[in-house]
């Protein structure tokens, strides 16, 4: 059997998965922090329902904007499908993930099949106003910058100008962007919760309502995280609720702030920490005198884990269910280097089955 | 493991029992009184109605935009379970476990997901597999994709056209297929913001009849066994009892399916222009024999209304409750999520009150359906106050004294004195959902139908009684006693399997890498996708 660790000592997985359900049953204040795909995402969820846990994404802040976004306001939003086929205008708001650029270069050598005019224009609203454009877009995109102003008062004044009312500081090549709109049959603003201020999201939505009145626009959320995104999907359908959910008083609560497991493990409130990471660059959170439990893909033992246990990369070791950002849904995705690797999903079912209380596994 | 059904009074109008009986249960499926068995396992129905387990023909429980109704309403969820069950917001049963623990405690063991869009096929079916206990199944939307209304422009041949409606309903896992504003989220796109029956898309010149009366041909001569399901244009605008009118009429004697007509069910008489239509359209409706309708009805309170006719759902947006919505123009299919409180105002009480004419005058149960469109008109935990209102003309009399008496007048509501019996009951909720989506084996409680069966203990107050059933079996297991759940399992996902020419196979692979830059691969799932043991189950199509 594979091998896993308690401690740095060498141990059967059935012996690490033991130790494991014994501190997570013994724990007072458990937390999860997850990033993986649909079965590991379900199990980990499933296993916070029996030990009273909470859970998040392992890196929340940016997932936690994204999702405030759809649950404070929602918004007018469209696929990235569509975006490629549609979109004749397309302005690039704050940074985006690396992982994304690769569909960025996708629209820049693409025609929008679906438009009536067969040309896309290019746009960035940067984080900063001598913020470089994306590779991908070099020498096609017009930027629209505010003197000294960040990402939400540029959106602002953006905004203030496209309503036509007057500003002190106008945005750079504003003109511009009103002739693109004036040409444009469908304008996508692209964004995502990297970086990017909630109130900024926000501000973007509302220039998207408001040019909706004459005309067609919406904004695509390339969210910060692919795992990330299509977890809170997951935590939405099972428990109702987005990640930063809690079991602590046996039904499941949803409370942004409290279940942030990040702060919980920074702020000591937490005592076991199960991390469940499908990527292999990644690392716990700062445990502040919590025992760590983690399952992720690794040749020895994580530094300071009380249980490591190696699970396989979704998608490379074993089929898996994933979030796409490119088809905005989930996809099914073949093993691309099959390999022995147990599965996060197979572990953590594994783990409740040996929590000391029998009862129905909800997912 | 035999089990007998003692002494309930067995309703099943399939084979025209109607009176005090026993059921035998063996192995899952009902059997025929084995002569000098003994049973196993006795249950008790004396004083009980025992009727087939009920199936939902229309109900939004799973899927892309169901969760986003999750994600941008978590304070609906969060009243959910701490507060008591008779206040606001207590019912909306959000997650998928308590969907399928709400529906199989009320009796009810299969539920139709009727909108899928097939983009997001794999979303939607990972949720109906979470939903425990009930069998589901899911019609996918076309319509209003660039494949069809190309091949629509370009006057393709009916058999191509056959190929894409049988891939897309064969790769979607899908039991039949659905169309929503015909051309209206197409035409969305490009800033049109009325759509009627004779509208057309403009990038296609194709017009919503003809995309309607396409997919219906192409349904029928599939051998789908449910027909064409059709949400209309222009839904909840006054004058459109007019629209649907014109669809019915456009059925041409082929069987079509409209959808929660009580929201067509609107003409402009009175001052404020808005009245009733719904004894028109009942009237329709019983002289146009192929025609099958499902209701939506309203009931009161707040609810999200989640759709994909997204340009009604765009302009819904001003009246939402509370102040937020999410509209998404998908690939393809479009939708909108807007919170809304059904308030005993007119507009309220008119909605109301035409869709229990609906129910009320159409004269045939085999042909209306049982929906409250969950949750765009209510939630679907209404569904025992709304037995009521149909069982008892007191209940609705009571219900009555505290709406709109202007709007009230402009509805013949208090005119009708009907109340549906046990036996009606039975048949729009079992036995006619199960013909209409070509399901033989459940919907009634003779030899050989799988054992899904709902036992209620009769009571005056007919709320309480369908609320929580006494005992509910599905494939022969008890899940249910006294209303409480007694067992979890997982149900099947009911699909169809039509063959599509392999020509067509690559067509699609073609089209997709050469108009999203990917392989069919991302479209389309395999079936290890769905972690559970035979997820599906298959239905004939019609010879």
């Amino acid at each position: 059997m594979t091998v896993a660790w308690i401690g740095d000592r060498d141990a059967l997985v059935q012996d690490a998965v033991g130790h494991a359900a014994r501190l997570l049953a013994e724990s007072w204040c458990p937390v999860i922090s997850i990033d993986a795909d649909v079965d590991g995402t379900r199990a980990a969820i499933a296993l916070a329902g029996r030990v009273g846990a909470a859970y998040d994404h392992f890196d929340g802040e940016s997932l936690a904007r994204e999702t405030a976004l759809v649950s404070d306001s929602g918004g007018i939003f469209v696929s990235a499908g569509e975006v490629r086929r549609r979109a004749d205008l397309v302005v690039v708001v704050g940074a985006l993930p690396e992982f994304h650029h690769d569909y960025l270069r996708t629209l820049a050598e693409t025609a929008p099949d679906l438009a009536e005019r067969r040309t896309r224009d290019f746009f960035l609203v940067p984080d900063r106003g001598n913020d470089p454009p994306p590779a991908a877009l070099d020498g096609q995109v017009t930027r629209l910058a505010c003197d000294g102003a960040d990402l939400p008062a540029t959106l602002a004044v953006v905004r203030a100008q496209v309503g036509g009312r007057p500003v002190t500081t106008p945005v750079t090549n504003f003109e511009r962007l009103c002739d693109a709109l004036a040409k444009a049959n469908y304008a996508a603003f692209l964004c995502s919760g990297h970086g990017t201020h909630h109130l900024a999201l926000e501000m973007l939505q509302g220039l998207v309502s408001d040019l909706n009145r004459k005309t067609r626009a919406a904004m695509l959320m390339l969210p910060e995280s692919e795992a990330g995104w299509g977890g809170t999907l997951v935590s939405g359908w099972t428990t109702g609720f987005p990640m930063r959910t809690g079991f602590a008083q046996g039904a499941a609560e949803h409370d942004p702030w409290r279940f942030d497991v990040r702060r919980m493990l920074g702020a000591g409130e937490a005592d076991v920490h199960l991390w469940v990471a499908a990527r292999e660059d990644s690392a716990p959170a700062h445990a502040n005198g919590s025992t760590l439990i983690a399952l992720t893909k690794t040749a020895e033992p994580v530094a300071e884990a009380a249980v490591t246990i190696p699970v396989g990369a979704p998608g490379a070791d074993h089929d898996a269910v994933l979030y796409s950002s490119s088809r905005s849904t989930f996809v099914g995705r073949t093993a691309g280097a099959p390999s022995q690797l147990p599965s996060a999903a197979s572990i953590l079912k594994a783990i409740m089955e040996e929590l000391p209380v029998k009862m129905d596994t909800r997912c | 493991m035999l089990i007998r059904v003692a002494g309930g009074e067995i309703i099943d109008p399939v084979n025209g029992r109607n009176g005090i009986g026993d059921l035998w249960v063996e192995d899952g499926v009902i059997v025929d009184p084995p002569p000098g068995a003994q049973p196993d396992r006795t249950v008790d129905a004396t004083g009980c109605i025992v009727m087939a387990g009920a199936i939902d023909i229309h109900s939004h429980i799973g899927g892309g935009n169901v969760n986003t109704a999750r994600l941008l309403l978590p304070e609906h969820h969060f009243a959910h379970l701490p507060r008591p069950g008779a206040t606001p917001l207590s019912n909306l049963g959000w997650s998928t476990f308590q969907t399928g623990c709400l529906y199989a405690r009320m009796g009810f063991t299969t539920v139709v997901e009727p909108a899928m869009p097939p983009g997001t096929a794999l979303h939607t079916h990972l949720e109906l597999a979470d939903i425990p206990i009930i069998d589901k199944a899911t019609l996918a939307v076309l319509g209003n994709d660039d494949f069809l209304l190309s091949l629509i422009r370009d006057r393709a041949s009916s058999e191509m056209i056959e190929d894409y409606v049988a891939w897309t309903v064969a790769s979607t896992r899908a039991l039949g297929v659905k169309t929503i504003n015909a051309g209206g989220a197409a035409a969305f796109k490009e800033n049109v913001r009325t759509f009627s029956l004779d509208d057309v898309v403009p990038s296609y010149g194709v017009s919503s009849r003809s995309i309607v009366k396409t997919l219906q041909a192409a349904v029928t001569s599939l051998g789908v066994p449910h027909p064409l399901h059709v949400h209309c244009n222009n839904l909840g605008v006054p004058g459109s009892a007019d629209t649907a009118a014109a669809t019915m009429e456009a059925a041409e004697g082929v069987p079509l399916h409209l959808a929660h007509l009580q929201f067509y069910g609107y003409g402009k008489e009175g001052k404020r222009r808005f009245s009733s239509a719904a004894s028109r359209l009942a009237e329709l409706v019983n002289s146009t024999p192929e025609i099958t309708i499902d209701v939506g009805q309203v009931m009161f309170g707040q609810t999200v209304t989640i759709s994909m006719d997204v340009l009604r759902q765009y302009p819904a947006r001003k009246n939402a409750h509370p102040k937020k919505s999410f509209i998404i123009d998908g690939d393809g299919e479009s939708a909108g999520i807007v919170p809304y409180r059904y308030r005993k105002d007119f507009y309220g009480s008119l909605q109301w009150a035409a869709g229990l004419e609906l129910f009320l005058l159409i004269d045939d149960p085999w042909r209306v359906f049982f929906t409250t469109d969950h949750p765009n008109g209510a939630p679907f935990t209404a569904y025992p106050a709304l037995f009521a209102l149909l069982m008892d003309r007191e209940a609705r009399r009571r219900t009555a004294e505290n709406l709109s008496k202007p709007a009230l007048a402009l509805t013949t509501l208090p005119t009708i004195d009907r109340e549906y019996t046990f036996e009606e009951i039975a048949i729009m909720t079992r036995a006619a959902p199960a013909r209409l989506l070509g399901l033989k084996d459940r919907g009634h409680l003779g030899q050989g139908a799988i054992a899904d069966i709902a036992v209620y203990r009769k009571d005056r107050d007919i709320e309480k009684m369908f609320a929580a059933a006494a005992y509910v079996f599905k494939d022969g297991e008890m899940v249910v006693e006294e209303g409480e759940i007694t067992a979890l399992r997982w149900g099947k996902t009911l699909r169809i399997a039509p063959e599509p020419d392999k020509a067509m196979l690559r067509r699609m692979e073609s089209y997709h890498q050469e108009r999203y830059g990917l392989s069919l691969d991302w479209f389309v799932f395999p079936d290890w996708a769905i972690d559970r043991e035979e997820p599906f189950g298959e239905v004939p199509c019609i010879a």
